[in-house]
Parts: structure tokens; C-alpha cells; sequence
């Protein structure tokens, strides 16, 4: 029942360390590739998700998927804003309810080009309801009921006019843009103004979604049950967490595809590099397993020794992609949304569950890539293998 | 004349060795034409736009819809033959994972303006006549299985119905595009029927129309048609841009254009990786020939033959490997295509492709070859025949 000593394994890596390299690096590559995309979808998904909040629900109009295809005439948004009593109204101040208009407008980029930017027409309820979040970091707040707006700070060095001072023109309307925001979400990649103002400029006479905080204890699930069969107003209500996960979901879907597709095919080839250098390795070492043998290894013994030393490689090349792909992490990107049609900025996120995938796959490829050239040194016969040299 | 029988047996000497190179090389060639046709068949439509066509759309926004009342006054632009009524329905069949796009269209321009839409069953005069009748492209049609004839339900996202209930088309025709510009997944129906029902109350969504596509008649200048209507809606209500068929499809080119950058930089890594390490495990095989290299000089072959074998072994074996490739993307087209579907139509592997992919086969092979044939070639017997390996 002896096992040859793992340190034969590692001693040999080191010896033929061009091939070793070569291997890792095939790997390192691989996993670099599949790491990095992932890492993408990461930052993309966390973006919506983690800055959603679920104290504020977004209502929609029924059937209507996102903001750009719902739509809420002035009457029926009167009517939820003043009648709903589920939204919180402070005895001291206006209720926490806003309606907004939005639409995605064509804009130049700073390098040429163009791009979908999104607009949004924002109530001073807006502001109550999400307080702290945003934050005026350049210039000052758009005054109320005038031709002013402030961008969000992702837009500044990526879209032309979008500088604090610049001239927005919509339509035919000249807006100033008078600040710059910050928010921990999507709301960086907007620019935001007077909805009234807005909305007379851009002739949509309509509401988009309607915002609001809830009351204390209010059952969300009986209120979009209410809502939906509403007689009124029906609508579809989600907390902003989850809205904003429903706009991420076919965007991650292809970013999870594209990974899982170049990950294959270089996979295979991966495999394919790996299972060459061990069969290299092999062959160099006929020599060495017959001693192995005579002196009463068991072939399994020599299988699993082979194994053992592919999966290090593998282990080798995980850590290696997983070093390439780490300065990736908090690196800025820009991407297309498909699903809103508009341009998103977001960062690289190289978390530990994507670690974690990148190390398991590396870990895959050696187990796949030594497997044959570990059978073959296990079916060598002693006297067969030391007479070669 | 090298002799070919002893290339073939020197790279068959170790079939797995060959079976791996070759096989990665078939991978990089493979991933080289899949990359190329994705970015071919996203500027297809750009190339095959048509010189006579303009198209008039909201110079705020895509989603901004323009006044009913254009419509005529562009018809009575001087060098404008046609202009036709263009809404995107943005509904989708059974399941929203189920895309394709939807179009309603002036019915009987549609038949006038676009001579590349091409019947493959049914009638136009049909289409014509029924207010609910459609026409699919091949594509969707065959990928669920609509027949001239049945009812089409696609439920209206943008434009939902009011009770509830889905739009229900009647398929009157299918159609091929001749040309690139129109792809084979759409389904038209009647701009009348949608203005009716919108009318009406039977369905709610955005009035107006998305873009006019405009024919221009023979001999018109074309930049002054479009300044002309450019000029006529300055001062609003809404600002358009009339651009060439071309212009306009080119822009969802560059609005989506960072993901084919994304996708081709990627996959060029990976491929360049994958060749790196074909190239290495070639040239390792080739320092191993030295020997055999110095027996075939004793024997008395000359310096030119001796180099010829090393070349083409490696020529060979690319041969070999990026004609799998090659072979590979030729054969997979039809599925490729299929599994893009009619979310991405369009893909097609050209003879451009594999004649690039041809090239850079050989690129490989001259690069594997030449460095050993040189060496090779240099070499005296006593070193060649001194070294063990």
C-alpha cells in the first residue's frame, strides 16, 4: 500500500521547468480568460443588486418590463401618489413618493461615436426618498422648475457636454448642467433635472415609474397582489432591489455563456497542451518508472503519482490565471445594456466565488489532461520500461 | 523532391503527440473563423444597405416617436418618391426568451420600397388585404414551426392590450432577404392594424411613429434630400436626423460595438495563446529529431533535403490541424447560425474568412518550420549524431 513520495512529483516539475511553464502558463491563460469574464458579469450584477434597496418599491405599469416601456399618464400617477395609503407620510413633512420620467437619449461619446445615455426626470420626492445615497460632489443641485441638471460622475470624462458648466441641448431646449452626483448604483451612469422641465422639452406629457418608501410593516407581497388587480391603477410593483436585478438578468446571461463558451474551447485545448507535456514527461521518464516498479510500487501507485503531479500543474495554473486576472479587479469598464439599450459604467469585480470557479476548473483541466498519460505510465511493464533509454 | 514517406513517419512516430498538436491547432483556427464570421455578420447589414433609401428618425432619442403629420410632409420633400410608416413592436411570442423582432409597416410601401423581401410562400396580395395578416422571415418561421395561415399570438410588451389578451396575427406569407440588410427573422404586419387598435383603446402605448424610411426617386441628390427635411423640423416639435439606410444601421453597430471588440479581443488572446503553445510543443518535438537528423546526414542526404523534411513536417501538421479547423467552422455553420438564432441573425463562415484562416494556418507552419530547417540545415553530423534527447 505505498504511495511513490509526492516530492518525486514535485522534484520532477521543477526539473523540466520549461515544459512546467509552458503548461502553467497555458492554463494560467485559460483561467485568466474564464476569470476575467466572470469577473465582469460580477461587477455588472453587484452594481444593480447590492445598491437596490428594499425599503423603496418601484411601481410599474402592468406587463411592462422596465421604465423605458412603462408608462404612467399624469392622472393615474396623481391618483397612486395621493391615495395609496401604504406609502409613508410624515405628519411633518410631503409623502415619500416620487414620480419620474425616463428615457434613454442619443449622445456623443468624448472619443466619437454615439450612445444611449439615460435621462431621468426627477420630483424633489426622489431626492427625500433616497436621501443620502445621492450626493452632489461638483457644483450644486439642479434648482427646482428651471432648464438645469447635474450628470453622474461615471459620465463626465465618457460623454461630450457632460461637464459641469457645459450646455446639454434636448431637442431644442438648452439645459445648464450645474453638478455633478454621485451614487453607489446605476445613478452614476444618469443624468438627472427638473421632470416637469424635462418633460416639456422632450414632449412626453407622461410618468415612467413611480418611486415611493413604504410604511413601516406593509406586507409586499399582499400589496402586489392588491395592486396588480388594482381597479384604478393596475401596476406591478418590485423593490428596487429587485427591478434592478430584473435589468441585469439577460446581460449576465450572455457575459455567463460567453465565460462558459471560451472557457470550453480553450478548456480543450488546455487539456490538450497539458496532457502533450505530461506524455513529454512521460516519455523522458520511462526510464524512472521502471526503477519505481522494481522496487515494488504498484502500478496504481505510479497512476496516482502522475495524477497527483497534472493536478499540481493544475493547481499551478489556477493560481497563475488567478494572478492575471486579480489587477483586473476595480478596473472601470463601460458596456452596452441590452436590455435597456443603454450604457452602464461599472468595475471589474474579481470576488472570491469567481476565484473559486477559476481554481475548480484549473483543477479540472489537469485532472482531464493527465488522466491518459497517467493510465499509459501505470501499463508499462518494469523490464519493458527499464531497457529503454 | 523531400521524401514524403519519412516526413509521415516522423510525425506519425508519436500519434498522440500529432493527434494533440493537431488538434490544438484545429481549436485556434476554429475559434479564428467563428470570431471573424460574428463581426462580419454584424457589419453585413451596413454593406448591404441600399443608396436610394433614407431614413428619418429622432435626433433626441431611439425611443423618442415622431408626429403623424411628418409623414406627409416629407412626401412633399422634392427627390422623395416614397416614405413609409416604421414602428418597432417589441412583443414577443409566448415567452419572453423567445425573441425575434416584430415590425409595423405601411403594408403596401413595405412590398414597393424593399424589392429584397422575397415571398418563399404565400402572397403578397394576401398580406395586403387582411388588416391582421403578417409575413415572417424563413428563419423564425422555421424555428416554431409558423405555416401560411396560422394564427401568430405575440403578446405586446410595448404595446400591451387592454383586456389582457394577446395581438393575434395571421401568417399570409414567408419570406427570404436577397440581401443583408434585412435579415431573415422578422415578422411585419400592418402599421393600420396597431393604429386602429391604438385608437380605439383596444391596445395602449407610445402614438406616434419610430422612423420613416423614406425612397428617394431616381437622380435625387442625396445629401440635399436630407437637409431639406432636416432643415423643415429645426424648430421642433421633435428634431430628426435623416441619415442613409447605411448610417442607420451602423449605428446599433457602434452601440453595441464594444461587445464584438470585447468578444475579438478575447477570443484573439486565447488564440494566439493556443498557437504559442502548438508552436512550442513543435519546436520541442523538433530539437528531439536531432539525432535522426544526424543519421540522415551520415547517410549521405544533403543539407537542402534534410531541411525540406523538418519544413514540411511542420507544414504538414498544420495542414492537418487548421484544415480540421477550417473544415470544422465550414461544417458548423448551419448550427452556429441556428443557435444565434434570431437574436444575432446573419452568421455566415465567407470564403474570405477561410481563405484568412488559410493563411494563417500557413503562417504557423512557416513560423514552426523554418527556425528547425535552418538549424537543421547547419548542422554538422559529429554534433547532430553527439547529442542524446
Amino acid at each position: 500500500m505505498a504511495l511513490v513520495p509526492l516530492s518525486y512529483n514535485l522534484r520532477s516539475l521543477v526539473v523540466r521547468r520549461s515544459a512546467t511553464l509552458l503548461t502553467v502558463l497555458g492554463i494560467g491563460a485559460t483561467v485568466a480568460v474564464l476569470a476575467g469574464v466572470l469577473a465582469l458579469q460580477q461587477g455588472f450584477a453587484t452594481l444593480f443588486v447590492e445598491n437596490g434597496r428594499d425599503d423603496v418599491v418601484v411601481f410599474l405599469r402592468q406587463g411592462s418590463t422596465n421604465e423605458g416601456d412603462s408608462v404612467f399618464s399624469l392622472e393615474r400617477a396623481q391618483i397612486l401618489m395621493k391615495t395609496l395609503p401604504d406609502i409613508e407620510r410624515p405628519i411633518d413633512g410631503p409623502p415619500l413618493v416620487s414620480a419620474e420620467m425616463y428615457l434613454a437619449v442619443r449622445r456623443e461619446k468624448v472619443g466619437g461615436g454615439e450612445t444611449n445615455v439615460p435621462i431621468r426626470g426627477v420630483q424633489q420626492g426622489t431626492f427625500r426618498i433616497l436621501g443620502d445615497d445621492i450626493r452632489v460632489v461638483e457644483g450644486r443641485a439642479f434648482a427646482p422648475g428651471t432648464d438645469e441638471v447635474v450628470v453622474g460622475s461615471k459620465l463626465a470624462d465618457r460623454i461630450a457636454d457632460c461637464r459641469v458648466g457645459d450646455t446639454l441641448v434636448l431637442n431644442t431646449t438648452p439645459f445648464r448642467v450645474v453638478g455633478m452626483f454621485d451614487h453607489p448604483g446605476p445613478f452614476k451612469s444618469e443624468i438627472w433635472g427638473d421632470r416637469d422641465r424635462l418633460a416639456e422639452a422632450l414632449e412626453r406629457p407622461v410618468f415612467n415609474r413611480v418611486i415611493a418608501k413604504l410604511k413601516d410593516g406593509v406586507d409586499l407581497g399582499e400589496l402586489k397582489e392588491r395592486m396588480e388587480s388594482d381597479p384604478q391603477v393596475p401596476c406591478k410593483v418590485m423593490t428596487e432591489r429587485e427591478y434592478l436585478g430584473s435589468q441585469t438578468t439577460a446581460f449576465s446571461f450572455v457575459l455567463r455563456v460567453l465565460g462558459a463558451f471560451l472557457a470550453a474551447i480553450m478548456g480543450v485545448a488546455a487539456v490538450f497542451t497539458a496532457t502533450n507535456t505530461m506524455l513529454a514527461a512521460l516519455a523522458a521518464r520511462t526510464n524512472e518508472i521502471g526503477i519505481l516498479l522494481s522496487l515494488g510500487f504498484k502500478p496504481w501507485a505510479i497512476f496516482a503519482s502522475f495524477l497527483f503531479e497534472s493536478l499540481v500543474l493544475g493547481l499551478l495554473g489556477g493560481i497563475v490565471g488567478c494572478l492575471m486576472a486579480l489587477p483586473l479587479n476595480g478596473v472601470d469598464t463601460g458596456a452596452m445594456n441590452f436590455q435597456t439599450f443603454t450604457e452602464v459604467a461599472f468595475a471589474f469585480r474579481v470576488t472570491p466565488q469567481v476565484m473559486v470557479v477559476a481554481v475548480c476548473f484549473s483543477l479540472a483541466l489537469g485532472l482531464l489532461g493527465g488522466a491518459l498519460p497517467a493510465l499509459r505510465a501505470a501499463s508499462l511493464r518494469p523490464t519493458q520500461a527499464l531497457r529503454r533509454d | 523532391m523531400p521524401p514524403f514517406q519519412l516526413v509521415w513517419r516522423n510525425l506519425t512516430k508519436r500519434k498522440a503527440r500529432f493527434l494533440l498538436t493537431a488538434g490544438s491547432l484545429a481549436i485556434a483556427i476554429f475559434l479564428l473563423c467563428l470570431l471573424r464570421s460574428l463581426v462580419v455578420a454584424l457589419e453585413a447589414g451596413v454593406k448591404a444597405a441600399a443608396a436610394d433609401r433614407l431614413i428619418v428618425q429622432s435626433k433626441v432619442s431611439l425611443f423618442v416617436y415622431l408626429p403623424q403629420a411628418y409623414g406627409t410632409k416629407i412626401a412633399a420633400v422634392e427627390g422623395v418618391e416614397r416614405v413609409m410608416r416604421w414602428n418597432w413592436f417589441g412583443g414577443y411570442y409566448q415567452d419572453q426568451g423567445n425573441f425575434f423582432a416584430q415590425f409595423a409597416c405601411d403594408q403596401d410601401e413595405l412590398q414597393a420600397i424593399y424589392p429584397e423581401i422575397q415571398l418563399v410562400d404565400g402572397s403578397w396580395d394576401d398580406f395586403q388585404r387582411d388588416r391582421q395578416a403578417c409575413i415572417v422571415g424563413e428563419a423564425t418561421a422555421s424555428k416554431y414551426g409558423f405555416k401560411v395561415g396560422d394564427s401568430v399570438p405575440i403578446i405586446g410588451a410595448l404595446f400591451p392590450k387592454t383586456d389582457g389578451t394577446t395581438w393575434d396575427f395571421r401568417v399570409a406569407g414567408i419570406y427570404k432577404s436577397t440581401k443583408k440588410n434585412v435579415d431573415d427573422a422578422t415578422l411585419f404586419f400592418h402599421y393600420k392594424y396597431l393604429e386602429n387598435a391604438l385608437d380605439s383603446g383596444e391596445g395602449s402605448g407610445p402614438a406616434g411613429v419610430g422612423i420613416f424610411v423614406v425612397k428617394m426617386s431616381p437622380g435625387a441628390d442625396r445629401t440635399e434630400v436630407m437637409s431639406r427635411i432636416d432643415a423643415m423640423f429645426e424648430q421642433g416639435p421633435q428634431v430628426v436626423q435623416t441619415t442613409t439606410e447605411a448610417e442607420f444601421q451602423a449605428q446599433f453597430v457602434s452601440m453595441i460595438g464594444n461587445v464584438p471588440l470585447f468578444v475579438s479581443s478575447i477570443g484573439g488572446g486565447v488564440m494566439v495563446a493556443i498557437l504559442l503553445a502548438a508552436l512550442n510543443t513543435m519546436l520541442m518535438a523538433a530539437r528531439e529529431q536531432t539525432r535522426d537528423i544526424g543519421v540522415l546526414k551520415a547517410l549521405g542526404f544533403g543539407d537542402g533535403v534534410v531541411a525540406g523534411v523538418l519544413l514540411w513536417q511542420s507544414l504538414a501538421l498544420c495542414a492537418f490541424g487548421g484544415g480540421a479547423g477550417i473544415l470544422l467552422a465550414a461544417s458548423t455553420e448551419d448550427s452556429v447560425a441556428r443557435m444565434l438564432g434570431t437574436v444575432f441573425p446573419g452568421y455566415e463562415v465567407t470564403a474570405g474568412t477561410l481563405w484568412s484562416a488559410a493563411g494563417a494556418t500557413l503562417l504557423v507552419g512557416l513560423v514552426a518550420g523554418v527556425g528547425p530547417a535552418l538549424r537543421a540545415r547547419g548542422l554538422s553530423v559529429i554534433d547532430a549524431l553527439r547529442r542524446t534527447g
